[in-house]
């Protein structure tokens, strides 16, 4: 069994790797490579929950330190999470990638290559090599987005920028690592001293960047959102690239002592503002690929937060407590990503049978041509906007229920917090909503005006509706899929947890999810049952030849001829009105031009005119300014100690040299 | 074999004829509506109108005076679209439709569409007889009969150069202001009702109601047809009928006075109307607003001030005027102008019996068989152009206050919100039955 899983880890890293190789022979061979592959990791998954940790391989490294390739009850939950994404990117994509090359299938190939490495890693510096390759592999997928030769390089510097800060963030938690540890090694035992804090801190922001939330969340939404990135790329940078980031801060968390009760309260308000930030921006986006991205945001925010919540309760020793947030953490990452996935599948989707990515533009057309998207649409939206019986629910349920237990902390400020914090939850999961309604509404639910049909394309419907019943079947399923993540939660937690599952009133024990002993109660499997139960009568009606009683009457517009107005409200205007409210929030500003001819002397025509309500993001405009500095710095520099005078080079370098000089022999 | 049935949404029947000019163009501001094309145009000829001779008599100048309404579909941008909003829907209380360019939630532009209420009657009084042609002439808009009728009436005296019993000068009068009383608190009534302060609505549209009921009593006709006929036998001036009239207006002004303070002390309501829909100074004079609307803009002028005709000659009249333009303004103007009707019902009733017996000799007309009477109806300056002989009607020209005061909400709209709507529609006081015609 444990030699079983070795092979099958092994052979799906060495399958994902080899996508790139293969991709040259054609693209869909690489593509296959990678499903296979996807499919073989999350086989190993499963074998190591159920059946214990397990190392593949292992070897000395170049220090002398151990080095393996090993997933454990963490990474690999991490694995499977990931597994099942690619497995749906990768069937999605034979059909989806029309690039005339095949170097976005290898690129794309590498990048789950590198994830997988940084996954199944035991070793930080295997680890950092893997994160390494991971973000020069998604630079060049972001690079290969338009498949023309006229590449968007603006938005791929950006988030090349963001990576390389990250690994920097990551590489300093590392190092303070290992000073206090003296090993590099991932499956040490925890640590203790005073430099944890800044491992904590360091490996916070650095996993953060990669996980996009505040400050950081440009590094999410611009390069998917400006570059209009493909969509299976789309859907691996912003389900599976910021899985990694989630990963290596669990990671760092089972490395850490308890720590004190501000890690937890540090969580707990990166995740609220970014939650926060990230649905805002998401229900005010227009951009089928953006609004996703943003809600990206959104829901690696309430990751942190219910990681906050579970450090405070340790702290605070309620194990009760503790567990339920860390079942919440792992189970908001896993519906997450595979939600997430879906969408982008489904924008991928609505690009290929629309050609825009413009919710304006989109108008209910892609509801013409395949069933199965349709539903994958309307499931993947409802589950990010919580709708039960669903895995958004679920997460979502989950999260608030451990935020309103935040008046069990014994500290009133960090009660405060939670209060605080929950709000912002509460009020981001509202403006999900919104979103969500939005890119479903005008996508799947609107009365498509043109009438021709777009293509049947099984090729792409078919892996976003096998995602879209994941997601039903995980929130459908969640008291068991809670206890089979068993192993990974207390992989973290570093003792064996039970999950939070019991059953209460007519409903078996097993069934339900509960919170506290108990504080609140749900059982997604009965709320199943109940939906089907209620609608049985309904379909045994119509099957027993009874006919619904509705009307069908031609569109009522307002006496007009139906045809002859576009009923046009457009995305944007739906969301306007959160534009003009939350002005103080977005800097919402109009914009106003003039385009047309000026009052005549004779005669006025219509004053014609240019208008833009334009949103922005505050650090958007900071990031705008430090990149405008950098550059004003090193033209500055260049100017200065490079002006065509070997003379004052050659005193630039001896000055530099000298320091380094000082430096070394001061510290060392 | 039938003829085909109109589709949904074509224009009614009648309303197909094409571009009805409704004042001589060389005279007047003229709204036209191409009944083919949906579009309106308001148009200024280059010679001065009659509404430039009052802006010319107030500000010694014409200048600026743009010769198109400006409406049209010019706003163009991201998420910009088009919201159509009638004929046939909640909220537009006649026939007449709106298209909304909007980024959702604003307004940006807003283009009246007219026509749809379009019934030819300045058309159908070509060759009718005077009181036959009164007849259709009340029925132009039902609450401005009185003003339309009267109106006429003086186009025709001008025209034919015959005197009018001064008596008969007072009933219009008499008719005129028990209809702006009932107009002003018809329109107050429905500004409210957009803000939901149902008591204060109901009170004002029972106190509509009775002077409706009272109009009735007094002319034998709710909206007051038929009151300027002479010969018509249920009218009731008599003595004893003007002093219980005149009891009951008091009593409707004591009524009117306790209601509007309970409005006043809404401030829900007064923060409602408050800056929607506000129109400068500036607009008011060089898009030609009427009425309340050119009051409530700080320009005093009113028909009764400054062009009086008898009796108003020997009335006193007050002047209601505000500065701010907005709704609010149009709304207080509306309020002093109840106050100021009935205290000019009061003085016609009260001097009634010592009138002036005889004739009153009308001015000159501009050329012979031809007569332009203007005055001021309930929403603003009522002109009539009427060219008769032998006792027919020749051609009938009409510009109305809605039609002045489109431009001025069109533009006052610019920039609000969707739920201004309402607030802005009724504060103008614009109709659509007064419009099209």
């Amino acid at each position: 069994m444990t030699y079983a899983a070795g092979v099958l880890v092994l052979t799906a890293l060495v399958g994902l790797f080899a996508g790139a190789p293969l991709s040259l022979i054609h693209r869909r061979v690489g593509y296959a490579a990678t499903l296979v592959a996807s499919g073989l990791l999350v086989v190993a998954a499963i074998l190591v929950l159920t059946g214990g940790p397990v190392t593949a391989i292992s070897w000395s490294g170049v220090i002398g330190e151990p080095e393996s390739i090993r997933l454990d009850g963490l990474s690999a939950f991490f694995a499977l999470t990931a597994g099942i994404v690619w497995i749906g990117t990768s069937a999605f994509s034979l059909d989806y990638d029309q690039h005339s090359s095949s170097r976005l299938a290898v690129a794309y190939s590498l990048t789950l290559g590198s994830i997988a490495i940084v996954l199944t890693s035991t070793n930080f510096l295997v680890f950092l090599a893997g994160w390494e390759a991971m973000t020069l592999a998604s630079y060049w997928m972001i690079l290969e987005a338009t498949g023309r030769p006229n590449r968007i390089f603006s938005a791929a510097f950006v988030f090349l920028a963001f990576g390389e800060a990250s690994s920097l963030l990551i590489a300093v938690a590392i190092a303070a690592f290992y000073a206090v540890s003296g090993s590099f090694g991932m499956m040490a035992t925890s640590i203790a001293g005073p430099l944890t804090s800044l491992v904590f801190v360091a490996a916070l922001l650095g996993f953060g960047l990669k996980m996009g939330i505040a400050p950081f969340h440009m590094s999410e939404w611009l390069p998917i959102a400006h570059s209009s990135a493909p969509s299976n790329a789309s859907a691996v940078l912003s389900a599976t690239l910021t899985l990694a980031g989630v990963y290596g801060l669990f990671r760092m968390l089972t490395l850490l002592p308890e720590g004190p009760s501000w890690w937890g309260g540090l969580l707990l308000i990166i995740g609220a503002v970014s939650a926060l930030l990230g649905a805002l921006f998401a229900a005010v986006s227009e951009h089928a690929k953006g609004l996703p991205a943003y809600s990206t945001i959104e829901n690696n925010g309430l990751i942190l937060v219910a990681l906050g919540i579970a450090l405070i309760a340790r702290v605070e020793d309620l194990p009760t407590l503790f567990t339920f947030a860390l079942f919440a953490a792992f189970f908001q990452a896993l519906a997450h990503a595979i939600t997430k996935a879906t969408l982008f599948l489904c924008a991928g989707y609505i690009e290929r049978s629309t050609g825009t990515v413009d919710l304006n533009r989109v108008r209910g057309r892609p509801k013409a041509g395949n069933a199965a998207a349709s539903g994958a649409i309307l499931v993947a939206t409802l589950s990010l906007a919580a709708g039960p019986p669903l895995a958004g629910f679920v997460s979502e349920w989950m999260i608030l229920e451990a935020l309103f237990q935040s008046f069990r902390f014994s500290v009133p400020a960090l009660q405060f917090l939670g209060l605080l914090a929950g709000a912002a939850v509460a009020l981001a999961a509202g403006l999900v909503v919104v979103a969500m309604v939005k890119f479903l509404g005008f996508s799947v639910l609107w009365k498509p005006v043109v009438t021709d049909r777009a293509p049947r394309r099984w090729g792409l419907g078919a892996p976003m509706a096998a995602l879209a019943a994941v997601i039903v079947g995980l929130g459908v399923l969640s008291p068991w899929i809670l206890q089979f993540l068993t192993p990974a939660a207390s992989t973290l937690a570093g003792y064996s947890l039970t999950a939070p599952v019991s059953g209460l009133l007519a409903i078996p024990n097993g069934w339900s999810i509960v919170s506290g002993s108990p504080f609140g109660i749900v059982s997604p499997p009965a709320l199943a049952i109940a939906l089907v139960a209620g609608l049985v009568p309904a379909l045994a009606y119509f099957a027993l030849g009874g006919s619904p009683k509705a009307r069908r009457t031609p569109v009522w517009a307002s006496g007009r001829p139906p045809n002859s107005i576009e009923a046009t409200y457009t995305s944007f205007g739906y969301s306007t009105g959160m534009r003009i409210m939350l002005r103080g929030l977005l800097g919402t500003r109009e914009i106003r031009q003039r385009a047309g001819p000026a009052v005549s002397a004779e005669i006025a025509t219509p004053e014609a005119y240019n208008v833009e309500l334009e949103v922005l993001d505050v650090f958007k405009v900071f990031y705008d300014s430090l990149a405008r500095f950098g550059l004003w710095f090193a033209e500055g520099l260049k100017r200065a100690v490079m002006p065509g005078r070997i003379g004052r080079y050659l005193a630039y370098i001896l000055v530099v040299v000298l320091l380094v000089i000082i430096y070394t022999a001061l510290f060392f | 074999m039938s003829a085909p049935l109109p589709e949904v949404g074509d224009p009614p029947p009648r309303a197909r004829e094409r571009s009805l000019t409704y004042v001589d163009a060389d005279r007047s501001l003229a709204l036209r509506t191409d009944y083919e094309s949906r579009e309106t145009l308001l148009e200024r000829p280059a010679q001065l109108t009659v509404e430039e001779i009052g802006i010319l008599e107030l500000w010694q100048t014409t200048e600026g005076h743009p010769h198109r309404i400006p409406v049209g579909e010019s706003v163009e941008g991201y998420g910009v679209f088009t919201f159509p909003y009638g004929p046939v829907t909640m909220g537009v209380p006649e026939s007449g439709a709106f298209d909304l360019r909007t980024y959702g939630e604003r307004v940006l532009e807003i283009v009246p569409e007219v026509g749809y209420k379009h019934r030819g009657v300045a058309a159908a009084l070509v060759g009718r007889s005077v009181p036959d042609a009164l007849l259709r002439v009340e029925r132009f808009a039902g609450n401005f009969s009185a003003s339309h009728g009267a109106a006429f009436l003086r186009a025709v005296e001008i025209a034919e150069g015959i005197g009018v019993p001064e008596s008969e000068l007072w009933t219009r009068a008499l008719a005129q202001e028990l209809q702006r009383v009932y107009n002003h608190l018809h329109l107050i009534a429905r500004v409210a009702e957009a803000a939901s302060q149902n008591v204060g609505v109901a009170q004002a549209h029972a106190l509509a109601e009775e002077s409706l009921r009272l109009t009735a009593r007094t002319f034998g006709h709710r909206w007051a047809f038929g009151a300027l006929a002479s010969e018509n036998p249920l009218r009731r001036l008599g003595p004893d009928d003007r002093r219980a009239l005149g009891s009951r207006l008091r009593e409707l002004d004591r009524e009117f006075a306790s209601l509007w303070e309970l409005f006043l002390s809404s401030r829900t309501f007064i923060d409602r109307i408050q800056s929607t829909a506000t129109v400068s100074r500036a607009d008011a004079l060089r898009w030609g607003a009427v009425g309340p609307t050119l009051r409530a803009s700080g320009v005093a002028w009113d028909d009764r001030l400054r062009a009086p005709t008898p009796p108003y000659t020997d009335l006193f009249v007050p002047l209601a005027q505000e500065g701010s333009g907005d709704a609010l303004a149009r709304v207080l103007v509306r309020q002093e102008e109840v106050r100021s009707s009935l205290l000019l019902l009061d003085q016609i009733l009260d001097r009634w019996s010592s009138m002036r017996g005889g004739e009153s000799a009308p001015p000159a007309p501009v050329e012979p068989g031809r007569g332009i009477a203007r005055l001021e109806a309930p929403s603003g300056d009522l002109v009539y152009d009427v060219r008769i002989s032998d006792g027919r009607v020749r051609s009938v020209g009409v510009r109305t206050p809605s039609q002045a005061n489109w431009p001025l909400f069109a533009l006052g709209m610019r920039g609000g919100v969707f739920t201004d709507f309402h607030f802005a529609l009724e504060s103008f006081g614009l109709v659509f039955a007064d419009t099209d015609g």
